[in-house]
């Protein structure tokens, strides 16, 4: 049994999908980031609320999902995070 | 010899140095951690800021604290903060163990699991105030940092090749062993030697040291 990953590797996750993607659908998104509906819901709500994400709409006023400068940067900042939880044994 | 009776005759002065320095390396590491923490939500790494939360209230209320006070009233509260910080600094590499997957608190200082710790910790410091000794902390400080050196070592052996600091961890655990035992041993059966304390203050300044050398350079580029 694959082990259940940890709640800053799912955010990583979901903000690397969108940065490959540059703008992505919150199916896809749901898709790539492979939650249950209701998760997927509690951390796009999260990343919303912590302006790691903003929502824009597409020409066909589809809803889109773009990285912000927080998000970027957290990505940077998670290699840190990761090197101190990993070096200190957290 | 000169120089040990220059340290014994201005003992005071270098133990103030000696909290002072301790205490702003402890509030650089708070400091840090508790960033990581803002940054990640990652409960680890906020137990193992609230660790040296407490060593820094700890080393204020021994050595600032105490010497304003009788020490009937401040050693139980200089006590108390020490065997908290042990308990957070091990907690913070158990937790995994001990809380569920979704499981969160509001607070970490206090919380249903943080509050038997809290409860464990009085009770070593009101029975050393009771029997007028510190035998019941040395005691408690010996088998969780034996407890911590084998977490450690276990760390230590699954990502030596990965994660260089886990071997400076591993080691600050036996020095922070080693420290409590000697302290333990010079109460019980050398009265405070000079020579010991001295012994004890350098093992706990390298300890620090290292665990903010580990956080430093962790934390460069943030």
């Amino acid at each position: 049994m694959s082990k259940k990953r940890e709640r800053l590797d799912v955010i990583r996750d979901i903000l690397k999908a969108i940065r490959e993607n540059r703008e992505i659908k919150p199916t896809r998104l749901l898709y790539a980031s492979n939650l249950s509906p209701q998760m997927f819901k509690e951390y796009i709500g999260e990343l919303l609320e912590k302006e790691f994400i903003k929502e824009s709409t597409d020409k066909d006023d589809k809803k889109r999902f773009v990285l912000a400068k927080k998000g970027q940067d957290f990505l940077v900042e998670y290699r840190v995070i990761e090197n101190f939880i990993e070096n200190f044994g957290l | 010899m000169e120089i040990y009776s220059l340290i014994i005759d201005n003992k005071n002065i270098i133990k103030f140095f000696y909290a002072l320095i301790i205490i702003a390396i402890c509030a650089t590491i708070v400091r840090k951690a508790d960033r990581l923490y803002g940054l990640s939500r990652y409960k680890g790494i906020r137990y193992f800021r609230n660790a040296f939360f407490f060593y820094a209230l700890g080393f204020i209320a021994r050595y600032f604290i105490s010497p304003l006070f009788s020490s009937a009233f401040t050693n139980p509260v200089f006590e108390y903060f020490f065997v908290m910080a042990g308990f957070f600094l091990v907690y913070s590499l158990i937790w995994k163990s001990v809380e569920k997957q979704n499981e969160s608190y509001r607070s970490s200082l206090f919380n249903s699991k943080i509050f038997i710790l809290h409860i464990t910790a009085l009770l070593i410091s009101l029975t050393d105030y009771y029997f007028g000794f510190y035998g019941a902390m040395f005691f408690s400080q010996i088998i969780l940092f034996s407890f911590a050196s084998v977490i450690s070592c276990r760390n230590y052996l699954r990502g030596k090749n990965k994660h260089k600091f886990l071997k400076f961890y591993f080691l600050a655990m036996l020095m922070s062993l080693f420290a409590w035992s000697l302290n333990a041993l010079a109460f019980i059966f050398y009265e405070w030697n000079q020579g010991i304390m001295l012994n004890i203050y350098i093992l706990n300044m390298l300890v620090f040291l290292l665990f903010l050398y580990g956080v430093i350079k962790i934390t460069k580029n943030l």
